[in-house]
């Protein structure tokens, strides 16, 4: 059994997580109509014997997509990162300031049982 | 015969105080507690335990611990039957039960032990030769016979009424065995700080310390360990716990032996699999002791020698009173020494020309007979030994002797580090395989690294010790271990362990492998290690070859021409020794298999006639008893009541997702292969994801609940897996995009009211609310409260009657259940099931799971036009490929049964008129229903294109039925295809 | 609160439990974050496993970017201000139970239930761990010294406490 260092849960057994896949290749842009682009993606595959670098979901527990760099021969695992990247900085700073009336209050229902 | 009349007076670890009853093939006998079975069957002089594998010949107790390949027993009666237990590791338990194994119709008197004289035709290969090829038919003739004959025990077939148990524990370190070295490494490891776990497999702590006899050196430096360890309170030591298999992540598998040896513990589990997680691992597993390979060398009352001095020292048995010891190292000399101090008549025959003066003045002085340059080639004797021949400088000669002890040196037990991918390395100087390098966090000590001594043990296992715990952070500083020096010499061990046959010479003993076998196996080109196991068998019995691998190997590399490190070693897996099933699966068995889910209506189906179906995880039901004597009856009842009045459906199962954020609609148009974005608030849509290679990945309608909000619903099977796919898409894909989704599928009960008079029963039921068709129109939405929970309504249809989804905050879903069913009462709403629910929308043409099968894109399922001419969401370009859009490939059609009195079946392959059904055919049948608006089976398919023409005939055929059925190609809509009755 | 068994050794109680998930979106967390402090008047665990307990809410950070807010019995629920261009709020109070457990055979029976270690420091008395119980996804949350809480989905949970109770009944026996 894998276990993981989940970068906000801590060391954990490889049955709270899901594999999600090699991690080296490249995601074309959404709006990419590069089939050549998409076909690398989705079939072609280095398939190491070595580091392989993978994403794993922490799916019992945070739900954090992570990036776990695995040596396919002896399993040992070099380094797990979030997947996530730090987003693009939008320009919405200014409209969310102008939209403070849109702020909602959202309470919680007691239930009667 | 008297009871424990090999025992001694006194000494051992045994209590005399404590008789333990037991029964071996039906004889009652008397052991103590502290016996193992073998120790109590030897001291009463039982000698013949079992048949082996193959020639059925005699055999005895071969060794005191989990290597035994021979005396294997079963174990219990009826459901507890357990076979092919060593009985060297049953620790005897009053009233135990036990059979030997591989006889008939005695133990004494076997009939196929003729099977000995066939024995030319068992050699290795034997099956391969004679079944494969040409005469592979000879073995559906003869194979009863053979499975008959050969093989271990048989198992029991009542079902265990034994409980199992599942365990999770940790520690900083953990140690795997409990002999000297273990036991120093979990002292110092513990006295550094760290949580310490020691594991032994035997009921008593020791190792090799207890072959020593148990008033002496050894036996107050382990009271004294002992005392130590059980003072500390970060110390867990695990007895009768077999450290069985060793994983990555320094994750260690134990099974614990319990409740079946003590009687005060039978609430307990029987076996208990633990789970061990350690931060660093100390292997001290050992050593085990090899066989010497000569003519005869199975029979009964052979046994290794540090066996020999366990039944001894440890046990108070004294299994023979002329011994001859055969060797090639001084370690087997103290077996010599010990038992001629017990008033035994013993014989040293060694191997080597001049055995270290040391050693020959010992045995001077206790009057054991030396002979130098000797090696034992023959032994006579049926169900125990009565004479060896010894070959040496003299020539030839016959002694007389009743137990012949023989040691061919030791294998470290490097199994556990074997599974973790550490390569064993043969060392020269000690003839044995040590562990390679171990990567961090692991290390070994004592004699499985190849130490000697006792006392290097000790030291060995205090640095190792130390060092697991400083990987810990534990630091403590750790006092010097007390030291224990057995006089152990450590002269170079002679490896040499053929000898001229003249019998069979056992290298497996389990397995029934001999030298000759092995002689084949080179002789016909089978030299690699690997290849030989195989070929042979040896090394493939339950034992793993734990005595026989390092023999075997050096008969090959002798035949070879070769060294050790040439000629190879096998590769060791889990488990170490055998683990119950039971064990495995712990309490997961029966209703707690696996977990279940049930629905907030879950009583109220159960008390009201359902009969439950297990969809998933999910319980759900799957038609009501009160509908029909049976499903069929039942579902075309149920379809009934929906078309023509109304039912009402638990569909809480399905998968619900909370979408929300600021790009809410820009993610769902990208996820989705149909639009989202001006999707108008207060209207639900079904929408198609497909997965990245554009096949259809799961459908379901979402609705959007405000401008930044929707309400996702999924299949019930896809729940979890879209779910995740957005959480990917959202993480790696498009972090830019501000939206967050939830999972709230246990948030809400869900339930359907469909049928023509669904409206009517919602005005009823809820009559505060407006659900005309202005305020709710098809695809429309209304928000309200119910009991003080959320409600919502969607006037989502999925049989294509006018229909309404009504969701419920789940603690309230029972509640309103009921209340829909009474004020339906007057409406005839009833409930249906899967069943129907299934049967409902093939009949209406809609795809489901058989259909979106993870091979089938939007346009193999006539869905094209949803995507249109949009582009920029997942499966967009891939799904464009051209081979998807190749003529020949199949796509969804409706068929409709043509022949009276006959049915389409789900699985049938398809094949054109007159074609002969022999293949994959043309296409399958995804779904079948029987449809009481056309009166005869029609069904959803998936044809090749280029024969898809509607109104054409095609066969369906089902072979495991044996039935052919002609259907016409028709749309896959049967029902109302212009969608008025949505509005009925 | 339905008591399933109770005695010195082991007691598990089953209970509704209020709950409401907040996310922040990513970027503009720490705005989010100093929102939902000041409505709630208490400051938040700052990392994954941390809770804070404040006037019977019990705020608990399940990632790095959610925070969960477990209502009391009886305790009303706090007015959020939820400002939607900085996080969402959702309700999940519906769909989830809470098992409370307590006695001194705690330790021993939940070892044959959950994979978390009860003598390790992410374990102590006020943290919460999100793990697996019979491969079904629950939150852990230590209470006292040999008291926990167990938050699982509604559709398990009478699958999950007949686990829990069959492993207390067995090993108490």
């Amino acid at each position: 059994m894998l276990r993981i260092e989940c970068p906000c849960c801590g060391l954990r057994d490889q049955d709270e997580f899901r594999y999600g896949g090699d991690a080296s290749v490249t995601r074309p842009g959404h709006d990419d109509p590069d089939p050549e682009a998409w076909y690398r993606y989705v079939y072609v595959r280095a398939n190491p014997a070595g580091l392989h670098r993978e994403f794993w979901q922490h799916v019992i527990g945070c739900r954090q997509w992570l990036m776990v760099e695995r040596d396919t021969r002896n399993h040992a695992i070099a380094s797990v990162a979030f997947a996530r990247k730090a987003p693009a900085k939008k320009s919405f700073t200014q409209t969310s300031l102008a939209q403070k009336s849109l702020t909602k209050k959202s309470p919680v229902r007691k239930s009667t049982a | 015969m008297s009871s424990n009349q090999k025992r001694l007076a006194a000494g051992g670890r045994i209590s005399r105080e404590q008789p333990v009853e037991f029964t071996f093939d039906g004889r009652r006998l008397v052991g103590y507690r502290g016996d193992t079975l073998a120790s109590a069957l030897l001291a009463n002089g039982v000698t013949l335990v079992g048949r082996s594998f193959k020639y059925h010949r005699p055999r005895g107790i071969f060794s005191a611990g989990p290597e035994e390949p021979n005396a294997l027993v079963t174990l219990g009666t009826a459901g507890r039957r357990e076979p092919n237990l060593p009985a060297t590791t049953l620790e005897l338990a009053d009233g135990m039960v036990v059979e030997s194994q591989n006889r008939w119709p005695s133990l004494a008197f076997d009939v196929q032990s003729i099977n000995s004289l066939l024995a030319p035709f068992l050699s290795a290969g034997f099956y391969y030769k004679m079944f494969m090829g040409p005469t592979r038919r000879a073995w559906m003739f003869y194979e009863h016979f053979i499975r008959k004959a050969a093989g271990l025990g048989r198992a029991g077939t009542d079902p265990d009424p034994d409980r199992y148990e599942v365990r999770h524990t940790f520690a900083d370190v953990a140690i795997v065995g409990g002999g000297p070295a273990g036991l120093s490494a979990a002292r110092a490891a513990a006295a550094a700080g760290a949580r310490v776990a020691l594991i032994e497999q035997d009921f008593l702590l020791g190792g090799q310390l207890l072959a020593d006899p148990s008033d002496g050196v050894a036996a107050s430096w382990l009271r004294q360990a002992k005392a130590e360890l059980e003072s500390f309170e970060n110390v867990t030591l695990m007895r009768r716990t077999t450290a069985f298999g060793a994983y990555d992540g320094n994750v260690i598998g134990l099974v614990e032996q319990c409740g079946q040896t003590d009687p005060q513990r039978a609430g307990e589990a029987r076996q208990t699999f633990t789970m061990l997680r350690a931060r660093s691992i100390v292997f001290a597993t050992g050593a085990i002791e090899r066989p010497m390979v000569f003519s005869n060398n199975d029979r009964p009352s052979v046994m290794l020698a540090s066996a020999a001095r366990t039944y001894l020292n440890r046990y108070a048995v004294l299994p023979g009173k002329k011994v001859i010891v055969a060797t090639g190292n001084d370690g087997a000399w103290r077996t010599a020494f010990d038992y001629a101090a017990s008033g035994a008549e013993v014989m040293v025959a060694d191997l080597r020309a001049a055995p270290p003066a040391a050693l020959t003045a010992e045995a001077a002085r206790l009057r054991v007979a030396v002979r130098a340059g000797t090696r034992i080639v023959d032994l006579d004797g049926g169900h125990a030994v009565r004479r060896t021949t010894l070959a040496g400088p003299g020539g030839e000669s016959q002694t007389a002797c009743d137990l012949v002890c023989m040691s061919g040196g030791w294998s470290p037990t490097v199994h556990l580090t074997s599974h973790l991918g550490v390569k064993p390395v043969y060392r020269d100087d000690i003839g044995g395989f040590v562990p390679g390098a171990f990567t961090a966090g692991r290390f070994g000590a004592g004699s499985m690294m190849g130490t000697h001594s006792t006392a290097d043990a000790i030291d060995d296992g205090h640095r190792a010790g130390i060092e697991a715990a400083s990987f810990c952070g534990k630091s403590a500083s750790v006092p010097a271990p007390s030291k224990l020096d057995l006089g152990e010499t450590a002269t170079a061990p002679l490896r040499e362990i053929s000898s001229a046959g003249r019998g069979k010479a056992f290298v497996d003993f389990q397995m029934d492998v001999t030298t000759k076998d092995i002689e084949l196996a080179h002789r016909e080109g089978y030299e690699s290690v690997e290849h030989l196991k195989r070929y042979t068998t040896l090394g493939m019995g339950t034992d793993q070859g734990k005595t026989s691998n390092f023999p075997a190997l050096v008969a090959m590399a002798a035949l070879r021409n070769a060294t050790i490190p040439e000629t190879g070693a096998t590769t060791f897996r889990p488990p170490y020794t055998p683990v119950a099933i039971g064990a495995l699966a712990g309490r997961a068995t029966g209703h707690h298999f696996k977990p279940i889910r049930r629905t907030p209506m879950h009583d109220w189906h159960m008390a009201n006639g359902a009969e439950m179906l297990e969809v998933g995880l999910w319980m759900r039901p799957y038609f009501y008893r009160q509908s029909g004597r049976d499903v069929n009856e039942a579902y075309v009842a149920e379809m009934r009541t929906v078309r023509q009045a109304a039912g009402l459906m638990d569909i809480s199962t399905l998968g619900k997702i909370d979408v929300q954020g600021p790009d809410a609609a820009i993610f769902l148009d990208r996820v989705y292969a149909n639009g989202f974005a001006k999707l108008p608030v207060g209207r639900a849509r079904y929408g198609v994801m497909l997965r990245d290679d554009g096949i259809v990945f799961d459908d379901g309608t979402t609705t959007r609940l405000a401008e930044n909000r929707f309400f996702m619903t999924t299949s019930t099977a896809k729940a979890a897996d879209v779910l995740s796919r957005l959480e990917f898409l959202l993480d790696t894909a498009w972090p830019d995009l501000r939206v967050a989704v939830t999972s709230v599928s246990d948030e809400w009960a869900a339930m359907s009211v469909a049928g023509p008079k669904s409206c009517a029963i919602l005005s009823a039921a809820f009559p505060a609310l407006d659900v005309s068709d202005e305020a709710l129109p098809h695809m429309g939405r209304l928000e309200s409260e119910w009991e003080g929970r959320a409600l919502r309504i969607l006037r989502l249809s999925y049989s294509g009657e006018r229909a309404y989804e009504i969701y419920v905050g789940a603690t309230a879903g029972g509640q309103l259940w009921s209340r829909l069913l009474e004020a339906g009462r007057a409406f005839d709403l009833k409930p249906y099931g899967v069943e129907a629910l299934g049967a409902l929308r093939v009949e209406k043409g809609h795809v489901a799971g058989p259909e979106i099968d993870g091979r089938t894109t939007l346009d193999d399922l006539g869905l094209g036009r949803m995507a249109g001419k949009r582009t920029g969401f997942v499966g967009d370009v891939l799904r464009r490929r051209p081979a998807y859009l190749a003529p020949y490939r199949q796509r969804l059609v409706g068929l409709e049964c043509i022949e009276d009195g006959k049915r389409l079946r789900g699985g049938a392959i398809l094949f054109l008129p007159g074609e002969k059904p022999y293949g994959h055919g043309r296409g399958r049948i995804t779904s079948v229903t029987f449809s009481p608006e056309r009166g005869h089976y029609v069904g959803l398919a998936l044809l090749a294109g280029d024969v898809a023409v509607e109104g054409n005939e095609i066969t369906a055929v089902y072979p495991m039925k044996d039935e052919t059925v002609r259907a016409r190609i028709v749309s896959p809509v049967f029902l109302d295809p212009q969608g008025e009755r949505l509005h009925g | 609160m339905a008591s399933v068994m109770s005695s010195q050794e082991f007691s598990l109680s089953v209970a509704d439990c209020p709950l409401i998930q907040i996310e922040g979106w990513d970027g503009t967390l720490a705005q989010f974050e100093k929102g939902v402090s000041a409505s709630l008047g208490t400051k938040l665990p700052a990392s994954v496993g941390e809770t804070v307990r404040h006037r019977g809410l019990l705020v608990v950070r399940v990632a790095p970017r959610h925070l969960l807010l477990a209502l009391d019995d009886g305790i009303e629920a706090p007015s959020l201000a939820v400002d939607p261009d900085l996080g969402c709020s959702v309700s999940l109070g519906e769909g989830r139970v809470r098992f409370s457990m307590a006695g001194a055979g705690i330790a021993r029976i939940l070892s044959r239930c959950i994979a978390v270690d009860w003598h390790a420091p992410a374990a102590a008395p006020g943290r919460a761990v999100q793990t697996s119980l019979h491969h079904v996804p629950v939150l852990f949350l230590r209470t006292g010294e040999t008291a926990c809480d167990l938050i699982v989905p509604r559709s398990f949970s009478r699958s999950l406490a007949d686990w829990i109770a069959d492993s207390a009944a067995a090993s108490c026996a």
